[in-house]
């Protein structure tokens, strides 16, 4: 549990938990109960490579929500992000003069980029007219629908990445047990991945040890107290939603490829809002985020998953309880004025 | 009197907080037209106490009576009770607007009817003496002024009860006594049983009829104040403990801040700063008086460096400050402590040890290169608390789950160990438990005599009588020195501070 913010925590988990093995077990015995003839298209369960790219996906949204839950600004422009990292990276897919290799790497730099840029452009719009990060991210998220689709390229699998071993030391090459052929082929799931858990976690050691992380929790928790310390409120407010549309571009990026495209088409909302599910599931904490990620990459890949948000009643059902635990843990989670006042503040300072 | 003719009376009312009990068997009978206050430190029970009468929370046992019902159930109490909270948040609808939400005069039962509203407003207004503010927006107010706004629309309701919880916190004391004096006129005519509660005994004289006190960990008492003068009733509350002085008179040394020509203008109807102008020396204690509506929150905020005045100079040890931020004064020398209830000087969910290095981790001893230094955090931690005579506390506790005292100890803690040149201290005592604002005003002038400046802001006379070497109040945006003599009383400061002095 980060510092600062253990309020409720056991029974938050607690809660979370439980409505985590409700969807678990209910989504299959629905899928039981509609007791459907066998469809592979329903039942199929493609583990076989792109559950850790759903994982990634789904890792880096619970990232893009709450790195900037931290500094209490709730990133309802994820979408947004997410929608510009996917028409980047979808304008340079169209370039072919460029390797598919290089292209597939350019295009998930390039969609972190814009959506570290939309991010930056919420909080431009704070500060030059006041608008609400809450509205500006909403209405840039609509506003990106229509060039995403203008935008928008046919998936295509990922190019493997593939490594001669020959140029790696002779000690690991001649290794026993590590059962090697000579060309490595390194995914682009095992990269991303490795990524992902290294953001997540150099993220929990610099919130919990730096001083700059030490910052950004005083602005999460009370940004009058931030200002009277010294602290730049809207210049960390701005690297967090950078850093937070980064993670969610790249996973716009990343639908451009076939299998988590796939995967994820059957989240019940909006893909990119996943990022709060995955964040709230989490109990607004990076070890909690890493585990939901895990555990939601599992359950849309179950069987039966797809047969029971399929079901015209329970359907919603099931889409209700990925939002449900908003209701818990928000409230903790968000600056100690109350939900609110952060939702709808327009400054920083009050009188006593 | 139109009011109820039975009054209020309470038997034996126990409320509850988890496992400890705030109000135990209290008794209590207030007649119509009568006014009550309730007295008590921060954390007694005032306004659980007040919610319970009202019907807002539940109690334990007792039974409560409004008028000629034997017992009022919580939803007639509800009904029957108008309750005035502490804070609100002041809206931008005019004086007029905010008098009429309640029962708008209207043609047909449709429009409002805009000749009889005006008229019905002005005449609420009129009661209470803002009949000529109705066309100002409520945040435009002076906190006086909004308190009797609210009065006046609490009195709209013909409630059975009226209930009030500290409506002078804000107040200086000459505007508490206006207020509480037209309150009273209000709830004789009407006759309405009126409660407020307050940490000042003062408040009680002359207006109040009776005052409860109310203790942690005792049983309440009620007496009349025709029977018991103000000072016994301070007797009584504190037990005797309170002493003038902790320390002190000082010597001072050279000029470590120096004010001049500061002028500033208000928002709304607070009073600007009108070429404001004074020093601090080292080894000082510079008490400034006033009423916060009357440029004390300017000149607050102003040293803050969250206002820029519009002319002026702040010099801190030879360099002008204007221009600088908080953080900057801090580095330079300068320490602020706020009120208690201030929320922008500590961080409840954080750990103690964590609010003992809030503003000092962008350098040494708390952290190298960006990282925190663990062992240093935890080392000042248990050194403050030792220091500071906080022997419960641990270093890694939530700080929001210490009393007041022992938080505003330790926010005291954090700026006294920073060694600084001058203190600013803005009410800092202001609603602790005695025994805490005596430990507070030691603390602060202690550091005083290691060689630091002290100016002290508050809108208490006699907390400034009690640390002051020199003493200044601040009326109409403008000082007026009083030499800190043994003559000299609280009310010559409070005819200062509403300019009915000679």
């Amino acid at each position: 549990m980060i510092p600062g913010r253990c309020r409720g925590g056991w029974w938050a988990l607690g809660a979370n938990a439980a409505s985590f093995l409700l969807l678990a077990v209910g989504t299959q015995a629905i899928a039981r109960g509609a007791s459907a003839p066998w469809n592979p298209a329903a039942w199929a369960a493609p583990w076989s490579g792109d559950v850790l790219l759903v994982l990634v996906g789904l890792l880096f949204l619970g990232l893009g929500f709450l790195m900037p839950l931290h500094a209490g600004v709730l990133n309802l422009g994820i979408h947004a992000q997410f929608l510009a990292g996917f028409s980047v990276a979808a304008a340079i897919a169209r370039v072919p003069t460029i390797g598919p290799a290089a292209r597939a790497g350019l295009a998930l730099l390039a969609g972190g980029a814009a959506g570290a840029l939309v991010g930056a452009v919420m909080i431009g719009l704070r500060r030059r007219f006041a608008v609400h990060e809450v509205l500006s991210g909403l209405l840039l998220g609509g506003a990106m629908v229509p060039v995403a689709r203008t935008l928008s390229v046919a998936p295509a699998p990922l190019p493997a990445l593939t490594f001669e071993l020959s140029n790696l030391p002779p000690a690991l090459r001649w290794a026993p047990g590590l059962g090697l052929g000579h060309p490595f082929v390194l995914t682009w799931g095992i990269l991303l991945l490795s990524l992902g858990l290294l953001l997540a976690f150099l993220f929990a050691h610099v919130l919990r040890a730096s001083a700059p992380g030490f910052d950004l929790r005083i602005v999460g928790s009370n940004p009058l107290a931030a200002v009277a310390a010294g602290v730049e409120v809207d210049r960390v407010q701005l690297s967090m939603l950078a850093a937070g549309g980064a993670c969610a571009g790249l996973t716009g990026a990343l639908q451009l490829w076939g299998q988590p495209a796939v995967a994820l088409e059957r989240w019940p909302l909006p893909l990119a809002f996943a990022g709060l599910t995955i964040a709230l599931y989490g109990g607004g904490t990076v070890r909690g985020v890493i585990v939901a990620a895990a555990l939601f990459a599992g359950w849309i890949n179950a069987p039966g998953t797809l047969v029971s948000l399929g079901s015209p009643v329970w359907g919603p059902a099931v889409a209700l309880l990925l939002v449900l635990p908003a209701l818990w843990n928000l409230p903790r989670l968000l600056p100690d004025q109350g939900a609110p006042r952060a939702l709808w503040r327009t400054r920083h300072r009050e009188p006593y | 009197m139109s009011g109820p003719k039975s009054g209020l009376r309470v038997r034996g009312l126990t409320i509850g907080d988890g496992s400890r009990w705030l109000v135990k068997d209290l008794e209590l009978e207030v007649k119509p037209g009568r006014l009550h206050m309730i007295l008590g430190e921060r954390d007694t029970g005032k306004t659980a106490l007040l919610e319970s009468l009202a019907g807002r929370r539940r109690e334990e046992r007792g039974q409560v009576s409004i008028g000629d019902s034997s017992e009022a159930a919580p939803r007639d109490r509800r009904r029957a009770a108008s309750f005035i909270a502490q804070w609100w948040q002041p809206t931008q609808l005019t004086v007029l607007e905010r008098l009429l939400l309640a029962k708008p005069p209207r043609r047909f039962r449709i429009a409002i009817h805009r000749a009889a509203a005006e008229e019905r407003a002005r005449a609420l207004a009129k009661r209470v003496g803002v009949e000529t503010l109705v066309h100002v927006p409520v945040e435009a107010l002076r906190p006086l002024e909004r308190r009797l706004l609210e009065l006046a629309a609490a009195v709209d309701e013909s409630p059975a009860l009226l209930l009030l919880d500290e409506p002078t916190s804000e107040l200086g004391p000459h505007e508490a006594r206006h207020f509480l004096g037209i309150l009273r006129a209000v709830a004789r005519e009407d006759g309405i049983p009126t409660l407020f509660t307050t940490t000042w005994a003062r408040d009680g004289y002359p207006d109040a009829d009776g005052a409860t006190i109310l203790w942690r960990g005792r049983e309440p008492a009620t007496v009349s104040t025709e029977d018991v003068t103000e000072s016994a009733l301070f007797e009584r509350w504190t037990g005797g403990t309170m002493r003038r002085s902790p320390t002190g008179p000082h010597t001072a040394g050279d000029a470590l801040l120096r004010v001049e020509d500061l002028v500033l203008e208000g928002r709304g109807r607070e009073t600007s700063l009108a070429g404001l102008g004074f020093d601090v020396r080292a080894g000082e204690v510079l008490a400034i008086v006033g009423a916060p509506a009357d440029g004390l929150h300017l000149l607050h905020d102003t040293l803050l460096g969250n206002r820029a005045p519009q002319r002026g100079s702040i010099q801190f040890l030879g360099k002008e400050m204007l221009g600088t931020n908080r953080r900057q004064r801090v580095e330079s020398g300068m320490s602020f402590v706020n009120p208690p209830h201030a929320r922008d000087q500590s961080l409840v969910d954080f750990t103690v040890e964590e609010n003992l290095i809030l503003g000092q981790t962008h350098r040494g001893p708390f952290a190298r290169r960006g990282w925190l230094k663990f062992d240093s955090i935890r080392g000042n931690a248990v050194r403050s608390l030792t220091d500071f005579e906080l022997p419960d506390a641990k270093p890694r506790e939530r700080f929001g789950r210490l009393s007041l005292g022992a938080r505003q100890r330790i926010v005291i803690a954090r700026e006294v160990l920073r060694d600084p040149k001058l203190l600013v201290a803005r009410s800092p005592a202001q609603g602790l438990s005695l025994e805490s604002q005596e430990y507070v005003r030691k603390a602060l002038v202690l550091q005083c005599e290691r060689g630091s400046g002290l100016l002290w802001l508050s809108e208490d006379p006699e907390e400034a009588l009690r640390v002051a070497d020199r003493l200044a109040v601040l009326a109409a945006g403008k000082l007026v020195w009083l030499p800190v003599t043994e003559t000299l009383t609280r009310q010559a400061i409070i005819d200062e501070m509403s300019g009915r002095a000679a």
